[in-house]
């Protein structure tokens, strides 16, 4: 009998465990804690920064740097995977974890929401304003959630067009020119697979004509308008009338921009990183780059792409986090960085000359990163991006009407937001 | 003088077939390992400026050496382990009488078709909180777990091959159930064994998964989860000469092994399958 | 024992087995404690999840919801898109491997030189890690510069400028192909030790009765080999019923070609809708099972046999 008793006991109390192993931590959302610059002062130890692969080795130059100058401080990087896919996976999985592996947190502009929210990063809201002049303000915009910030603009991105000079003497000003000569010529590519890099192509032209993803306090959706449903009517008759071969539905940066270099189309659009790849490229002296042309008589914009830093609400040294956080916002340590090519968020770096000796498309960079806007910031980012890229594949593979594209995007981000 | 007949030319043409469908992907990863640039993703059939700059740069660092390591010492330990006590389950469930039997070797057998996926994460939790996360062990024990039901069936299909007479024998002779099965089954089983074994260790050896989720560090990550970490000099590129020629040399051991061990893997695969 | 002979007395049995039983519990425990500890526990984990809905905006909190997971999983058209597509992959790739690793089992089992060296050769591909083989069938199939296309134009044999991952229908035949790549030499192997389990008196005995090679084939051949076709049909489609690398590297699930792992990976770790994608790794893990159970029931496995005293 007693050994029965004692048996139910044990199952019970593992029940007991399975249940409750993962309630704790309730609600700890929107109270997190705060820091001030101040807190950094007297800061010491150990810092980890858990970031994706050092490819240009800025990252490794500015730790140096930084324990030079700091010698109660220690940084030490934590490289992660190179998609950032798996970035953010490997980042997800210490975070629910509560692992103080990681102090400071490299993070795609797009997960700084969803980490807000979650109660994973602390509320940097007068660290950021301190340093917000220096800021190009549409990177400060992929900080702000809920009315606070949450981390620092350390790196940033915009799109750019690319075109053959051999073809086009002078970079069209609107995409409908684009369109149309990329009829006459030899194409458009661009990122149409099925994945992120669909959704900022997207958006890139929607934003350009004014449309709007969500309302302002981020609790609308506003994406099934006659904007949305004539940008996804001009991207599909691109493909239909052969200014954009049907390629570009499995194309990602590196095959459109393999595209590209091999003279397979005049115009492309892609990240900076291209630029200098095709300066080593057999089209080298025959192709440059412009910003975004207007859409729908309207100005050019793009989408802010990027990095942000965070700190980890379960890192055992915050202060020393924030050290080192302000530390790689300095304008001389984002000028190492931009000379290794990782475009900087503070501005007055782009007027430097050894930058622009380093990039010597420089201003264009600039123009463009302050011509682009954020994605939507929201704790359901990736939900909001696969309903918009699912359906404008659709919509590029011909297999849904611009109309019926506009209204599935809305109700199932609708759906997205209704998520507790 | 011999004549060839026709149907010996029809033989040789259909082996040639055979062996290039088989070897044409492994020709093209070699064929990728040994270009650069813009060619690595092009369509020669030949690498058109040859280079050993991919694998001299795998070789840079010592993350690929370090995971070449790692990945020797999970898949040789999962192996040995699993062949240790899946030949004793395997045993038990093929020859002695023990109540529901077939309900064992059914949970056995679907425990392994679980989506890995599901419990990649609460492995983790599990792990993080007893301090197995980034160790061998804690890597160990997933790989074993997910390798020994294959290694329980093929054993047991084995062992049940080989004429009870033998070990009643034995044990006529003074041997307790126990020496019958170390000194008589075992080794009668060998092909079994080896064909078990070799397929546990390539199972482990390409297990990504828990690779990734389980590690955090260069000293402990395997093989495959290593590939993932190879970037090319920029951002977005997929570095695939490097990936190329990383796995050329993963798998070239494999193969040498596969060849050392090919006969007793087809003797391997027979018995379990044509007696049963 | 000879027919019709008595059985032990029940009680004699037990007690004549009970040393076998304690020996038998002892040499099952380590392999059940493994499985148990690491396997069961977080199979079981991620049942109780599938019955409860996480929020993504708040970690931690969480609220039961019994079958809703399973009801929203099974109401969407996403899912049984993918199940359709599951099942299409695996008959005709599992299909394939079978006609295909059969003829290169019979090929192979013709006496000649160098058979060794084309066993080793045929287990190749086998070896390779998944994951690089699906990025490398994505490289030689990418249009235009890709492999397959340039190969195509020059020749001038039509379908140059196909986008192969890019249409559906193309795009899942270019999944079977690259899975049959894999995993039909593997088969072959395994019937090619089916083949050579069948005595050649066999055949020389039917040879002298006059029948054809076909003949031959049907009535000899193929009977004996049902046994090694069975393993091989079970253990290929409980994978192919699973496969996940292969679709995600070559097209990220578009076209046709999104499988029930994929959707399942897709709300668990990208949306972090950690209750539905549990609940869709359970549904997974049910039609495999179930699957299963249709191949025991129908083609006879042998694994009944493997453990009847």
């Amino acid at each position: 009998m007693v050994r029965y008793l004692i048996a139910l006991v044990a199952c019970l109390a593992t029940l007991g465990l399975v249940a409750c192993g993962d309630d704790d931590g309730d609600g700890g959302g929107t109270e997190a804690n705060v820091l001030e610059p101040g807190q950094a002062k007297n800061a010491s130890g150990d810092v980890t920064w858990c970031i994706g692969k050092d490819t240009s080795g800025a990252f490794t130059a500015s730790i140096e740097k930084f324990n030079q100058e700091n010698p109660k401080l220690q940084a030490k990087l934590l490289e992660l995977p190179e998609s950032a896919d798996l970035q953010r996976e490997q980042q997800v999985q210490r975070l629910r974890a509560e692992s103080s592996e990681c102090d400071v947190l490299g993070m795609d502009v797009i997960w700084t929401a969803e980490y807000a929210a979650a109660g994973w990063i602390y509320d940097l809201t007068p660290v950021v304003e301190k340093y917000e002049d220096t800021f190009i303000p549409s990177t400060v915009e992929t900080v702000e959630y809920e009315g606070k910030k949450w981390a620092l603009p350390y790196n940033t991105n915009a799109g750019f067009l690319y075109y053959r000079t051999n073809e086009v003497p002078q970079p069209p000003t609107t995409w409908e020119q684009v369109y149309k000569e990329a009829r006459e010529k030899n194409g458009l590519v661009y990122q149409g697979e099925r994945y992120e890099g669909l959704t900022v192509d997207f958006l890139e032209l929607l934003y350009s004509s004014g449309g709007k993803v969500l309302s302002e306090d981020g609790e609308t959706v506003e994406i099934d308008s006659p904007e949305t449903r004539e940008a996804l009517e001009f991207l599909a008759n691109g493909v239909k009338e052969g200014a954009v071969p049907k390629a570009v539905t499995t194309y990602e940066e590196e095959s459109s921009r393999r595209a590209f270099e091999a003279g397979k189309a005049t115009f492309m659009r892609n990240w900076p990183y291209a630029y200098a790849l095709g300066k080593e490229s057999d089209i080298a002296d025959e192709f440059d780059i412009a910003t975004f042309p207007g859409f729908a008589g309207n100005e050019g914009a793009g989408v802010v792409g990027g990095y942000n830093l965070g700190i980890s609400a379960f890192s055992q040294n915050p202060e020393a986090a924030l050290a080192f956080s302000e530390f790689l916002v300095t304008p001389e340590v984002q000028k190492l960085a931009m000379e290794a090519t990782l475009p900087a968020t503070v501005t007055e770096v782009y007027k430097d000359p050894k930058v622009r000796e380093a990039l010597p498309f420089a201003p264009e960079l600039l123009k463009a990163v302050e011509q682009a806007e954020a994605r939507p910031v929201s704790p359901v980012y990736t939900e909001i991006s696969q309903a918009i890229y699912d359906n404008v594949f659709a919509v590029l593979n011909g297999r849904t009407s611009p109309d019926e594209a506009a209204s599935a995007m809305n109700s199932e981000i609708e759906e997205a937001l209704q998520r507790f | 003088m011999g004549r060839v007949e026709p149907k010996q030319v029809v033989l040789w043409l259909a082996v040639a077939a055979i062996v290039v469908f088989c070897l044409f992907p492994f020709y093209w990863l070699i064929n990728t390992s040994l270009k650069s640039g813009a060619d690595l993703s092009g369509a020669a059939l030949l690498p058109p400026t040859p280079t050993l700059d991919n694998y001299t740069s795998i070789f840079e660092d010592d993350n690929f050496t370090m995971a070449l390591r790692n990945s020797a010492i999970i898949a040789g330990s999962v192996t040995a382990l699993s062949l240790l006590i899946g030949s004793f389950a395997g045993y038990a469930l093929a020859r002695l009488h023990l109540p529901f039997k077939f309900l064992i070797l059914a949970i056995v057998l679907s425990i392994s078709t679980f989506p890995p996926i599901a419990i990649a994460a609460p492995v983790f939790e599990l792990w993080t909180d007893i301090g197995l996360y980034n160790t061998y062990l804690g890597l160990i024990l997933p790989s074993l777990a997910f390798g020994l039901p294959l290694t329980v069936y093929i054993l047991a299909s084995f062992f049940r091959d080989i004429p009870r007479e033998l070990e009643e024998a034995a044990m006529v002779d003074g041997a307790s159930r126990f020496q019958a099965f170390r000194k008589i089954v075992v080794p009668l089983g060998a092909p079994g064994v080896v064909t078990a074994g070799l397929l546990v260790f390539i199972f482990v050896w390409n297990e990504f998964l828990f690779a990734i989720t389980l590690t955090s560090t260069p000293e402990r990550r395997p093989v495959p989860a290593a590939i993932a970490f190879f970037t090319g000099s920029q951002q977005f590129e997929i570095p695939l000469g490097t990936i190329s020629a990383a796995s050329v040399v993963v798998t070239v051991p494999l193969i040498v092994l596969v060849l050392i061990f090919q006969r007793r893997i087809v003797a391997g695969l027979t018995a379990g399958a044509v007696k049963g | 024992m000879e027919a019709g002979a008595a059985r032990l007395p029940r009680r004699r049995r037990r007690s004549v087995f009970r040393g076998e039983h304690r020996l038998g519990a002892a040499m099952l425990a380590p392999s059940l404690a493994v499985i148990g500890l690491v396997a069961a526990y977080p199979i079981f984990y991620a049942i109780w999840l599938s019955l409860n809905e996480y929020s993504v905006i708040t970690p931690g909190l969480s609220r039961f919801v019994g079958f809703d997971n399973y009801s929203e999983a099974l109401g969407s058209s996403q899912f049984w898109d993918a199940m359709k597509t599951t099942v299409l992959f695996t008959v005709i790739s599992v299909g394939l491997e079978l006609v295909i690793g059969l003829a290169m089992a019979l090929v192979m089992h013709r006496a000649f030189r160098g058979r060794a060296l084309l066993r080793a050769v045929v287990l190749v591909p086998w070896a390779i890690l998944t994951v690089v083989t699906a990025i490398t069938w994505r490289t030689i199939f990418e249009p235009e510069l890709g492999f397959v296309n340039t190969m195509l134009n020059t020749l001038g044999l039509p379908g140059g400028d196909i986008v192969w991952l890019g249409e559906e229908g193309y795009a899942l035949a270019v999944m079977i192909f690259a899975d049959v790549w894999k995993t039909a030499p593997f088969m072959a192997l395994l019937l090619l030790a089916g083949l050579q389990g069948i005595p050649d008196e066999l055949h020389d005995a039917a040879k002298v009765d006059g029948a054809s090679g076909w003949q031959r084939f049907r009535r000899i051949t193929l009977p004996l080999l049902v046994p090694a076709i069975t393993v091989a049909l079970i253990f290929r489609t409980l994978d192919a019923m699973r496969i996940f690398d292969l679709p995600y590297i070559l097209t990220k699930g578009a076209n046709g070609t999104e499988t029930l792992s994929l959707i399942a990976q897709e709300e668990l770790v990208t949306n972090r809708n950690t209750g539905l994608g549990s609940a869709l790794s359970v549904l997974t893990f049910l039609t495999v099972m179930g699957v299963s159970f249709l191949y025991i029931r129908f083609i006879g496995g042998n694994i009944r046999a493997l453990t009847e005293d």
